[in-house]
């Protein structure tokens, strides 16, 4: 499919280019005991996480590559009426929005600013940087669109930037 | 690694090859560690037939902590990893065993510290599954650790572009 063959953008999913448009507040604290069964996961010996910085006296950090898990709500609530956003409200939103019910990421990337410690918890907030024309998949239509989203500590001072390029799209036999 | 020996590194050198025997454990111990409860991770019965995908995957999360586990056995528990970025070109599965390779891409020496840019690749069966690239920052005559956070900030996004391309 070509460029002037795209149907346009609706205008809401036009006017979240560039601004924060889903804000997740703080689900949970961090704390050791959740962060080592990560480093379990994945064999980390670095003492960073189980000890302490070599060097430091602040104490042990939590795996810069677990960032986004601070931000993740517990999967099971007491409160059934609780407000819960999934992990990627955005992305959903999206593939509301242009009908296209499957997404996959395709790219990640993470920077790394002020590191997480236990005690710690951080809010989040997702910004649509761009989303591209729509064009033909091998599974049918499809757009592909990019997604940053930035942790802040509660001083507001930034945890880390993930950003995320998806290609979403919709079978052709779906419609 | 010691902060000496990383001192010798040079361009071109390889990290120590990696090999990881990926099971069902592996995979689930991965997503829930990194608190990702979609089905496609745990659920081999909904992988194939809702996400007609071959078995459960490993989640993106996991595969960052590996990417990370990696880097830093090389470059020591001192180090300080800035920035990761993966492309998953493939799924990850169990059965498959996964073998990571790196080489220093480049480095680069800014307040007192070494900046490493280090190209990954993580290959099953011979094939390239996912491809890395990760800046991992040492101490030449500050640690990364000693910086503000604004400090470390500035560094971090100053050095950004340039390093990953």
């Amino acid at each position: 499919m070509d460029c002037d063959s795209s149907p346009p953008l609706p205008e809401q999913v036009a006017s979240w280019v560039g601004k924060p448009v889903i804000c997740m507040d703080p689900v949970l604290v961090a704390e050791q005991g959740l962060w080592l069964n990560y480093c379990v996961a994945v064999e980390d010996r670095n003492q960073a996480y189980w000890d302490a910085v070599p060097g430091s006296e602040a104490g042990p950090i939590a795996p810069p590559a677990m960032l986004p898990s601070w931000v993740v709500d517990h999967d099971w609530h007491p409160d059934p009426g609780r407000d819960r956003k999934r992990t990627l409200e955005l992305h959903f939103l999206l593939k509301d929005e242009l009908e296209l019910p499957f997404g996959v990421v395709v790219d990640v990337e993470l920077l790394f600013f002020r590191p997480v410690r236990s005690g710690d918890s951080l809010r989040a907030e997702q910004v649509l940087v761009e989303i591209g024309e729509q064009y033909q998949t091998r599974m049918g239509p499809g757009r592909r669109w990019t997604i940053a989203v930035h942790y802040y500590h509660r001083d507001n001072q930034l945890a880390g930037i993930q950003t995320l390029k998806f290609v979403s799209y919709r079978k052709e036999a779906s419609l | 690694m010691t902060i000496k020996s990383m001192s010798a590194v040079r361009v071109g050198d390889r990290l120590p090859e990696l090999q990881v025997e990926v099971t069902a454990k592996t995979i689930i111990m991965g997503a829930t560690g990194s608190r990702d409860w979609q089905p496609i991770h745990h659920d081999r019965d909904y992988a194939r037939s809702q996400a007609g995908l071959p078995d459960i995957i490993m989640n993106n999360y996991t595969q960052a902590g590996w990417l990370s586990r990696y880097v830093s056995d090389w470059a020591g528990s001192e180090a300080r990893v800035s920035r990761l970025r993966f492309a998953m070109k493939k799924p990850i599965c169990p059965g498959g065993k996964m073998v990571f390779r790196g080489r220093v891409k480049g480095l680069t020496e800014q307040a007192g510290c070494i900046w490493f840019d280090l190209a990954i690749t993580i290959s099953v069966a011979a094939e390239v599954v996912t491809e890395s690239a990760v800046q991992v920052v040492i101490a030449a005559e500050n640690s990364p650790w000693s910086f503000t956070d604004n400090a470390w900030a500035d560094l971090l996004l100053a050095q950004g572009d340039q390093a990953m391309g």
